[in-house]
């Protein structure tokens, strides 16, 4: 049933992917807008205040799901969540920093989308998994990028 | 080298470090409460940071919902990429095809700012995006001893 009806519209991952597109690049887009003012503290501070919606919707979810939901080892996962969040916090502020020291918005924003270069390396090292030639050629190609990008 | 562009590289390894982080994380709990306890940590870093923002004397309406929406949106994409896959995309091509992104960026960046590229800077800006793509695909599995 639910193929008969995704064959006659754009399947849902696909909708919430352009979604996805739509937001985030509307964001790098608002934050160089930003950086015309304000410092990057106060758009880090700024940046939160607009995530708040974000935690009371998921926070409201979460409570109602809570019995769904898989509790796992909650204290080494939220553990690993905080962290993500607070080196995420540092590099926006690094982001919009960038931005604020006359880094183009069109040039900043596809230089720090290869950030999983880094992850890719730190996977590789830490987690013990393999480079695969797909990913070995992301890697020579990034580096690239990024000489050209920083000329 | 240029304070931007080492401030990108900073940014670049915070952020790539929390590629890995976020999978340790997703590993133990839902994705719901990894962003949750993610969302705690910016409360906490922007509580730690708030002392060295400064408002400034004519702080314009633009500017102020900008950032606040940057925080919006940026929430909000990652949110809908976690949907994305929950709805059964591929893994190697929702991210592939999320990296799209910047090309947005870009445009709305030439269009709006009136921003100018170099011609070096075009090239670096296509293969910046063919590059997160490649990055994208998974790695192969851990060797079995």
């Amino acid at each position: 049933m639910s193929s008969r009806h995704e064959s006659s519209i754009a399947p849902r991952w696909l909708l919430w992917s352009l979604v996805t597109i739509a937001v985030w690049g509307a964001w790098g887009f608002l934050s160089k807008v930003a950086s015309a003012e304000v410092n990057v503290y106060l758009n880090q501070l700024l940046y939160t205040v607009g995530l708040v919606p974000l935690m009371v919707f998921v926070g409201w979810t979460v409570h109602k799901r809570r019995q769904h939901l898989p509790t796992g080892n909650s204290r080494r996962g939220a553990s690993w969540a905080f962290l993500t969040g607070i080196l995420g916090g540092l590099g926006n502020i690094a982001f919009f920093q960038a931005l604020v020291k006359g880094g183009k918005a069109s040039v900043v924003a596809p230089a720090t989308a290869l950030f999983p270069m880094v992850t890719v390396v730190l996977a590789l090292v830490f987690l013990k998994e393999r480079l695969g030639r797909i990913q070995m050629a992301g890697l020579v190609l990034a580096f690239a990028a990024i000489y050209l990008l920083s000329m | 080298m240029q304070t931007w562009l080492l401030c990108v590289l900073v940014a670049l390894v915070f952020w790539g470090i929390t590629g890995v982080t976020q999978k340790l994380s997703t590993n133990a709990i839902s994705s719901e409460r990894s962003f949750l306890w993610f969302c705690w940590a910016m409360v906490a870093l922007s509580a730690i940071v708030a002392g060295l923002a400064r408002v400034p004397h004519k702080l314009g309406a633009v500017a102020l919902l900008s950032a606040i929406a940057g925080g919006t949106l940026n929430g909000l994409g990652a949110w809908t990429s976690f949907r994305a896959l929950e709805s059964g995309g591929k893994a190697s091509i929702v991210i592939s095809l999320i990296s799209l992104y910047p090309m947005l960026t870009v445009g709305m960046a030439v269009i709006f700012l009136k921003e100018r590229l170099t011609i070096h800077q075009i090239g670096g800006t296509v293969m910046a995006v063919a590059a997160a793509i490649l990055l994208s695909f998974e790695s192969e599995p851990k060797a079995a001893n």
